[in-house]
Order: C-alpha cells, then sequence, then structure tokens
C-alpha cells in the first residue's frame, strides 16, 4: 500500500506538497484547488449548504403556513388552485352577505359527501373571529341541512325551507340551469391561501411549510449525532493509536465489530430499545459512526507518532497529552473533518430512514421521513406526497456529500483519489 | 493446501468467533441493559402487572443479568431464538427460515447489477480521468449516494407501477398465483422452474426487477467511487505501464489486465459494506412490502415483539460475520500474499 502513496507523491505539483506545511486554515485558502478544477463543485455545495443552514435556523422567514395547522383541502395538487364554492340563496331573500343567513336559527344546505361543508366551516370560523375581534357579541353557527341530491337541495332553497344552499360548480352542473330564480350570494374557498405551491398532504398540511420545517429537524440531528461521533471517536482513536499495546488491541477489535455491524440494523434497535424522542435518535445514530472516527484517527496517529518531529518532542519531554493535542491531532485533523461532513450525510439519510419505518419522531413531527411514509399510502393518487420531501432529503445529503468531496480534494491533495 | 493457507484458514475462522460473540453481546446490551421495558410496552397499558410479570418470568426476565447473559448465549450458540410474542406466536427458527431466502432472492440480482454496471462505470471513469465523462460519472455516483434508497423505490414505484403500469408495485408474487404455488425452498424463483411453473417465474420476476434494480442503484455510488481509486492507483503501477510499452490496445489493457487486478481490494471492500447492503435491503423490503428479513424486522418493531426483533438483529450479525470470513477466505485463496 505505501508503495502506491510513495508513486503518487511524484504526481503531485510542488505547490501541492507545499500546502502541507502550512497550517489547517491556511491551506484551506491557499489552496490553488479553489480555482483550478473543482472549484465548481465546492461553489454549489457552499451555496447549497448556507441556503440550507439558513432555512434551517430561520423556518419561520420561508414557511407560509404552520407546518401541522390544516390549512387547506387534502391532496390539493401543487400549484393547484383551491375549490370555489358558491353559496346560492333565493332572489326574494333579503340577506345581502354570509352574515345575515349565518345565525344559529338559519339553515344551509349541502349534499352528502361535498368538501363544501369544509369552506363554510372556515368562513364561519372567520366571521367568528371578526365578531370577536370587533367585539360584537354574535356567534355565527348556521345548522347544516344534508340533502342526497344537489336537485332537492335547490328545490329547498327555491321553496324557502333553507336559507341557502352550498355547493361548488362542478356539482351544480347543468341542474342550475333549471332554477333561474337563484342567485350566488357569496364565494368560499375552503383555505385562506388560493393554492400551496408545492401542494397539500391528505389532512390538508402544506406541503411546503412542511419541507421547511423538516430541514431543521434533520439538521440538528445530522449535525448533533455526528458531533457526538466525533467527541467520542477522534479522542479514542488517538488515545489507542498513541499508546498501542494490549488496549489498542482491545478497543481496536471492538471497534472493528461494531463497524461491521450493519449500521442501521444497529441505529434500528437502539431506536427501538430507547423508543420515540428526537434525543434518542440522535444517541443511536451517534453510535454508528464512532468506529468510522477510531479507525481513520488511529490509522494516522500510528503514521504520524514515528515522525521525526513527534520523536523530536518527545525527546525534548513533551508530555504525551500534549504530544496528542499539539502534534498529532492537527496532522489527523484534514480526514476528520472529511469523514464529518459525510457523517452529518450519512446521519440525514439514516434519520429519514428511521422515521421512514416509523422509529424516532413523534408522528406528528414536521419531517421528510414521516412525510414520505405517510405519502406512501397515496402512491397512486398523489406523486407530490413523496417527489418533494424526498427530494429535499436528496440535496441536503447530496451537499453535505459534495463538501466532504471538494473537502478531500482541497485538504488531501496526495490523498484527492481516496 | 499449503500449510500456511491452512493456518490462515484457522486463524480467521477462531477469529470470527469472538466477533460474533462481541456482536452478540451487543445485542444483549441493546436489549435489556438499555431503559426501557419491552415486555410492558408490548402488552400495552391494559393488561396488569401481574400478567406482565408471567410473561417476563417464562422469558426468564427476571433472572440476574448475568444468568440473563449466560442463558442468552446458550441459546444464541444453539440457534434456539424462541417463540415469537406476537402474531401466532411461532418458532421465530422456522419464521426467519421463510424470510431469509426472500432476502438473499433479492440481494442477489441487485449485487449483480452493482457489481456489473459500478465496476464497469468505475473502470470506465478512471481511464477518462479528469475529463468530462470522469466528472458526470463522479456527479453521478455523490446523487446516487446522496438519494434515499426508499425514495428512490418509491419514485420507480411512481413512474414504472402507476404512471406507465408496467411492473407491479409490491410483493413477491401475484397473490392469485401465489395461493396455488407451493414452495419448497422459499427461493420463488428457483421453485418455479424446479416445479416448472412458468406463469410463476414470470410473475415472480415481474416482482423482483423493481426492488433489485433499487437496491443495485444505490449501492452502485460506492461501488463506482471503489473501482474508479482502484483503477487508477493499478493504471499507474509498472506492469501496465510494460504492457503499453509492449503494445497492448489501451482497451483490453485497461478492462482486462487492470480490471482483474482490480478485483481484489474490490472483494474486501464489498466484505466492509455489508452494512450499506443490508441497511439498503431493509429499506427496500419496506418500500416494496418484500416479505424478507428486514420487512419482518420492522413489523416486528411495530408490533414491540422483543424476542422476534432481539433474534433478527442477532441473525443479522451473524450474516455479516459469515460474509466477512468468506470474503477474506476468498481473497487468501485468490491473492497468495494475504497470510497471517
Amino acid at each position: 500500500m505505501n508503495d502506491h502513496r510513495e508513486i503518487l507523491s511524484e504526481a503531485v505539483p510542488e505547490w501541492q506538497l507545499e500546502l502541507d506545511k502550512v497550517g489547517f486554515f491556511r491551506r484551506l485558502l491557499l489552496s490553488r484547488k479553489w480555482f483550478k478544477g473543482d472549484w465548481w463543485f465546492v461553489l454549489i455545495s457552499g451555496i447549497l449548504l448556507i441556503t440550507i443552514i439558513t432555512i434551517g435556523i430561520f423556518p419561520q422567514w420561508f414557511a407560509p403556513h404552520d407546518p401541522r395547522e390544516e390549512v387547506g383541502p387534502s391532496l390539493l395538487g401543487p400549484g393547484e388552485e383551491t375549490p370555489i364554492f358558491l353559496l346560492l340563496i333565493d332572489q326574494s331573500s333579503d340577506a345581502t352577505t354570509f352574515a345575515d343567513i349565518a345565525s344559529v336559527k338559519n339553515k344551509i344546505g349541502y349534499t352528502v359527501g361535498s368538501q363544501s361543508t369544509q369552506a363554510m366551516r372556515n368562513t364561519i370560523d372567520r366571521l367568528n373571529a371578526q365578531a370577536e375581534k370587533e367585539g360584537i357579541d354574535i356567534v355565527y353557527q348556521p345548522r347544516g341541512e344534508r340533502f342526497e341530491t344537489v336537485e332537492e337541495g335547490l328545490e329547498a332553497v327555491s321553496a324557502g325551507e333553507v336559507d341557502g344552499f352550498i355547493s361548488s360548480e362542478e356539482e351544480l352542473g347543468e341542474v342550475i340551469a333549471q332554477f333561474d330564480n337563484l342567485i350566488v350570494l357569496e364565494e368560499m374557498r375552503s383555505s385562506k391561501a388560493k393554492s400551496f405551491v408545492l401542494g397539500t398532504n391528505q389532512i390538508g398540511q402544506d406541503i411546503f411549510s412542511r419541507i421547511i420545517w423538516g430541514t431543521r429537524i434533520a439538521l440538528i440531528v445530522g449535525l448533533s449525532s455526528a458531533v457526538i461521533s466525533f467527541l467520542i471517536g477522534v479522542p479514542l482513536g488517538l488515545f489507542s493509536g498513541f499508546i498501542g499495546g494490549r488496549i489498542d488491541r482491545l478497543l481496536t477489535f471492538f471497534m472493528d465489530s461494531l463497524y461491521t455491524f450493519p449500521g442501521l440494523i444497529l441505529a434500528i434497535s437502539i431506536a427501538a430499545v430507547l423508543g420515540a424522542g428526537i434525543g434518542n435518535i440522535i444517541l443511536a445514530i451517534a453510535v454508528v459512526y464512532i468506529p468510522t472516527y477510531f479507525r481513520i484517527v488511529r490509522g494516522q496517529t500510528l503514521t504520524v507518532k514515528n515522525e521525526l518531529f513527534v520523536e523530536a518532542a518527545r525527546s525534548l519531554g513533551t508530555k504525551p497529552i500534549e504530544i496528542m493535542t499539539k502534534y498529532v491531532f492537527p496532522n489527523v485533523l484534514p480526514s476528520v473533518v472529511i469523514i464529518f461532513s459525510v457523517n452529518v450525510a450519512d446521519a440525514i439519510l439514516t434519520e429519514a430512514g428511521l422515521s421512514f419505518i416509523g422509529l424516532g419522531l413523534p408522528p406528528d413531527t414536521p419531517d421528510w421521513g414521516i412525510d414520505l411514509a405517510r405519502g406512501q399510502d397515496y402512491l397512486r393518487r398523489a406523486w407530490w406526497l413523496i417527489t418533494f420531501p424526498g427530494s429535499m432529503v436528496t440535496l441536503v445529503t447530496l451537499a453535505f456529500s459534495m463538501l466532504g468531496e471538494s473537502l478531500s480534494e482541497i485538504l488531501n491533495p496526495r490523498l484527492s483519489e481516496l | 493446501m499449503s500449510s500456511s493457507l491452512r493456518r490462515f484458514l484457522i486463524t480467521r475462522f477462531l477469529m470470527t468467533i469472538p466477533m460474533v460473540l462481541i456482536m452478540v453481546s451487543m445485542v444483549f446490551f441493546i436489549m435489556r441493559v438499555l431503559p426501557g421495558d419491552p415486555i410492558r410496552s408490548q402488552l400495552g397499558p391494559k393488561v396488569s402487572e401481574e400478567q406482565a410479570d408471567r410473561i417476563r418470568e417464562r422469558l426468564g426476565l427476571n433472572d440476574p443479568l448475568p444468568v440473563q447473559y449466560f442463558n442468552y448465549l446458550i441459546d444464541m450458540a444453539t440457534l434456539d431464538f424462541g417463540n415469537a410474542l406476537t402474531r401466532g406466536e411461532r418458532p421465530i427458527k422456522d419464521e426467519l427460515g421463510e424470510r431469509l431466502p426472500a432476502t438473499i432472492e433479492l440481494t442477489i440480482p441487485a449485487m449483480l447489477f452493482t457489481s456489473l454496471f459500478g465496476i464497469g462505470m468505475g473502470a470506465f471513469a478512471a481511464k477518462n480521468r479528469k475529463k468530462f465523462i470522469d466528472y458526470s460519472i463522479r456527479v453521478f455516483s455523490v446523487f446516487i449516494y446522496s438519494i434515499p434508497i426508499f425514495f428512490l423505490g418509491l419514485v420507480f414505484q411512481i413512474i414504472f407501477g402507476v404512471r406507465l403500469n408496467l411492473l407491479p408495485l409490491s410483493g413477491r408474487m401475484d397473490s392469485l398465483i401465489l395461493a396455488n404455488f407451493d414452495s419448497i425452498t422459499n427461493f420463488y424463483i428457483l421453485d418455479s422452474i424446479l416445479t416448472r411453473n412458468w406463469g410463476a417465474l414470470k410473475s415472480g420476476a415481474l416482482h423482483l426487477i423493481m426492488p433489485s434494480i433499487t437496491l443495485g442503484l444505490a449501492l452502485t455510488g460506492v461501488f463506482i467511487r471503489l473501482t474508479r481509486v482502484n483503477m487508477i492507483e493499478m493504471l499507474k503501477s509498472d506492469f501496465i505501464t510494460a504492457g503499453r510499452a509492449r503494445g497492448i490496445p489501451e482497451n483490453r489493457l485497461v478492462f482486462k489486465h487492470a480490471l482483474r487486478n482490480t478485483f481484489i481490494p474490490i472483494m474486501t471492500l464489498i466484505g466492509l459494506q455489508m452494512a450499506i447492503l443490508i441497511a439498503g435491503a431493509v429499506l427496500t423490503e419496506t418500500t416494496f412490502s418484500w416479505p424478507g428479513m428486514g420487512r419482518y424486522l420492522v413489523d416486528r418493531i411495530a408490533l414491540r415483539d422483543y424476542t422476534a426483533v432481539q433474534s433478527t438483529i442477532a441473525v443479522f450479525a451473524f450474516f455479516v460475520a459469515i460474509i466477512s470470513l468468506l470474503m477474506d477466505i476468498l481473497y487468501a485463496l485468490v491473492d497468495p500474499r494475504i497470510r497471517y
């Protein structure tokens, strides 16, 4: 393996080798790779990440609705307008607005199974809210009257049995032509918004708002679990590689077994035992990634600790802990940074997977995995339930993986192919 | 067989035992030492404490932890998983025996697809290094790696199952055919060939296409990277330069001489990538309602069937250990330099 590395280093230009001599941050800035081949990789992932993190920190700036509130009709397509319902009254009636016929004594007709009731309830809610605000002591609550067909309902309005009849244009269809005595009093929508950019889900929540708020959950879980595995894996790897001996062998064997254990299965079992909750999920995912840090850091520590400068430090009587933190760690850092960004990407994927199979977060959390799992039941009717949350997971994961990819090009010019 | 090879095989085999021991102990630790009462959460609040206690007594959960651990290890060593707690309380060994073939039937075509597609693309990218095609393949590999596998499956379901109506959405076989289908080995494809049931073969194959391609595609990202990196190193080695000097055509050099030597490192890495394969299989099975091990695990977690969950996870651990053992043995057989 070492032979290859040496062959490879000959092909690396002189300026790149010099980069190895300067510090981590300066290397990041100085690297000419910024301007050569992979700059667009960095650019795209950088822009993506800044956008995603902004969205994650301030979802309320971007989301038009409350992600948990049922703001519209169910399963409305992206950009589709919410249906309009017409409130019909007899022309002899002296009502001029809906409020006039919305008292407790009034009756409003509708057909069985029509979505018009939702529109009516919405309008009534708004009227009541307005009345309360203005301090008027009226409760609007007309009684609903069910009809089997539109025709029966319209006849009842004409006969004065009910004060109004609410129905959509499609439902009215041809029938309305027979009743030229009826006029349209008001148009009603079943939601405040005219349409929803990415549609609504089966219980009428706005998909766009949900995926915006989902970003926050994904980032919290991804970043915190990565930080936890970093904080445990890196010191353990440094320690184990540095002291060597029996403890090192034992730790390595344990970590290797943990590494071979399929990560998702491990996370599934931990999450299943610990139960729902964001903290438990973070823990479950964090455990999975510890061995990865451990392996890389330990391997690099083994190489670095035999270098001349470490030997020099040791002969000068530097304490082992200082050698580890000041001499070894900075040399390990570049690889760790790369793993970290890949780790965040993986953690976000795992989190989505866990919530997809129903483990992890409480059921109504605005989370991409949960939305995908719920959308699966409506596969035939509503493609948008799946497409948008799924694309969001992909996009965020992609941003972090691309960051990892470009960082490895910049930080490790010699190892760039690994 | 040379003595050094024999020694390698024996050592490697003996090393598998502590590895399995650690993994199985980890399952024990997660299931019994971590906080949470599995029996209580399965039974729900309605069942009285005495009843819950009776079940705990029956499963030996009231014993001191070291005793539990000892009994558990003996059960695992004798592959005695006990009975499930829910859905007919069948022996878990039988349940898993029915489901493991389904998972294997799903993963084999997936692995084949990945190997052909991933290794081919990786080699092609390495050959055209730093050219446009290389960048495109790399972007593709990062992209495919970033798509959650279940999302990929759902998108395929929408396109090929719902919109184009070409392939069945879920399951292993049409329920009408399945009703008259007697399975011998639970490998449906194999069974339908053995019993010459061509209708079943067609249905089984059609059901297999989408899940296996989903799983295969999700794995290609990793394979492309591995192949590409190893190929680039290989193409720099002396024997390739020598071959080039002798005038061997470049394509032959890349796809025959270099690729054949790249297989060895790739193979070991495949052993390490088993985790991705299994994770992928669990999620693919859930997406396509494929009645395999992963689906079983997820179902039983939802039912809080504690013994079934514990055993399934342990079997996954066995599975991984065996695969990694096989890979290493294969590696040693192919490459005589690998010895202890």
